[in-house]
């Protein structure tokens, strides 16, 4: 009797998580949803511009094994060719052992099919990270590149020094790319328990309505937010690769859609004017999804809890249309 | 009776000439005030930017003597040259002591710069930064590593619009109420203002 009174919270601690999972082994399998919830909802269309977002992944622990795992699965289905990275890429120490374990076992099966991933960096990370390959930050804390139509501003949001906002402005101006989408750490609108990087805002969104940026991707808090536009830009908050934290999105009336009862990461496809997206939980469960028009008067409408397409889009079927996950 | 209003008139003519000269003297000597506030502040600027120029010099005169850090998929790599390079640094200013950048009077001025900052019109967003940044209270010293694994706290970006520029190789950062010189790429701690945070 002792004896089970004793395995019943064992049982407990370790099914609620809170039996340090950097003790236990990569699992084997990802729990997943029915082959129905996983349905992937993304036009894959020819010669669009494919990729994933994470943000707040280097714990090394068991759950960022399984987003890996289920971001692997997701390839097979949507080819995505690269990964931007939100920051805080290597909890603790940048050694060797960390690198191996946080970031090249989790995605071996990424790496290996040739997925390339674009780090900026976290608070957690030594900027030193931006000579790592793994990262394709080519020795620079900030940088730009560019796939298809859209150009990607990866920037180093926890050291914004005058220099870093001249090159900004300077990369902006020159930007000649249909889509403008920038990343970095701290999300200039949130409701998780950070907040809005406020004093960051002063001095980006100035440049981000000037030369017409479109997307914003942050990380810093773990969870997934869907702010509303803000000045028509679109703020995507996804920090939940790694760890998450449930219950810290706060009422702030920012949210268009969240989620933080599980890690999540998600999967985007860009093709002509229109970006697709989907926000993915650990188990394979679809939080939230959408298509976001580059012209200024589009936008990503809800009607009582479900998500619709803005514009509809002759050529895709009507199951597009997809519930958001309900906040509390 | 005449008399007297001449005197009266002649002496407030004094008085008024009086306060137009000692207010000429007021106002001609703001301006040489202000020009010798600027000229120290030039000074201490200039004073400031050769310090750190002559770390940044020895930074990269020991570096040279390394293999070149180049992106590379080994991260041993990295690991190895950041401690050589601390090492040699380290080796170099073992006589390194607080001050030998923020001089008394260089600190003066950032702790004019920082208060300005923290009480201005953006001090509540730019404490709302230190908040956010995960704030971390640790012990460091001078020519000592930065601690490995520690979270660099974010640095009011309203801030480093006011504070003097900084090459490549250096940068400031925030620990409890420390101002701190961090070299990047060695991962040192190059000076520290003590409770430059209010």
């Amino acid at each position: 009797m002792r004896r089970f009174i004793l395995f019943v919270p064992f049982i407990a601690l370790t099914w609620s998580g809170w039996v340090s999972p950097a003790l236990s082994p990569p699992p084997k399998s990802v729990p997943t949803l029915s082959a129905e919830s996983q349905e992937l909802f993304l036009p894959l269309r020819p010669n669009s511009v494919r990729f994933a977002v994470m943000g707040d992944n280097g714990t090394g622990h068991r759950k960022q094994y399984e987003v890996a795992q289920q971001m692997a699965g997701y390839r097979q289905k949507f080819p995505f060719e690269f990964v931007l990275m939100l920051g805080d890429n290597i909890y603790g120490p940048d050694t060797p052992l960390g690198f191996h374990k946080k970031f090249e076992r989790p995605y071996k099966a990424l790496l290996d099919g040739g997925v390339k991933f674009y780090a900026a960096l976290g608070n957690h990370d030594d900027p030193n990270q931006c000579f790592y390959k793994g990262f394709n930050m080519n020795g620079r804390k900030y940088y730009a590149y560019t796939k298809g139509n859209c150009r990607f501003f990866a920037l180093d949001s926890n050291y914004m020094d005058p220099e870093q906002l001249e090159w900004l402005e300077k990369e902006l101006r020159n930007a000649g790319s249909a889509w403008k989408i920038c990343y970095f750490h701290h999300p200039l609108y949130s409701s998780g328990r950070h907040g809005s990087a406020t004093d960051l805002r002063t001095l980006l969104e100035p440049l981000f309505l000037k030369y017409g940026v479109n997307v914003v991707f942050s990380g810093h808090e773990h969870l997934y937010e869907r702010i509303k536009p803000q000045k028509g830009i679109y703020y995507f908050t996804s920090g939940a690769a790694g760890h998450s934290r449930r219950g810290d999105i706060r009422k702030t009336g920012l949210t268009a859609a969240g989620y933080d009862q599980d890690l999540s990461f998600m999967l985007v496809e860009i093709t002509g004017d229109e970006l697709y997206f989907l926000s993915i939980s650990r188990i394979g469960k679809t939080v939230d999804s959408g298509v976001i028009q580059r012209r200024v008067t589009s936008h990503v409408s809800e009607l009582s809890g479900q998500l619709w397409l803005a514009a509809p889009i002759p050529d895709l079927p009507k199951r597009q249309i997809r519930k958001v996950e309900a906040l509390h | 009776m005449k008399s007297r209003i001449w005197i009266s008139c002649l002496l407030l003519c004094l008085c008024d000439e009086i306060t137009f000269l000692l207010g000429a003297g007021t106002v001609r000597r703001e301006p040489i005030s202000e020009a010798g506030q600027v000229n120290e502040d030039t000074r201490l600027l200039k004073d400031f930017s050769d310090r750190v120029q002559a770390y940044v010099k020895l930074h990269k005169r020991l570096e040279a003597s390394l293999p070149p850090l180049k992106p590379t998929p080994d991260p041993a790599k990295i690991v190895s040259h950041q401690q050589a390079l601390a090492k040699k640094i380290q080796a170099a200013r073992q006589d390194a002591k607080p001050g030998s950048i923020f001089t008394p009077d260089i600190t003066e001025r950032f702790l004019r710069l920082i208060r300005n900052e923290f009480q201005g019109p953006n001090a509540s967003h730019a404490r709302a930064t230190l908040r956010q940044g995960e704030p971390v209270k640790i012990r460091l010293g001078v020519n000592a590593g930065y601690p490995k694994g520690v979270p660099l706290t974010t640095v009011p970006p309203t801030l480093l619009l006011n504070l003097p520029r900084l090459p490549p190789e250096v940068e400031y950062r925030i620990v409890d109420h420390e101002l701190i010189l961090r070299d990047i790429k060695a991962n040192l701690i190059v000076d520290i203002i003590p409770k430059a945070i209010p």
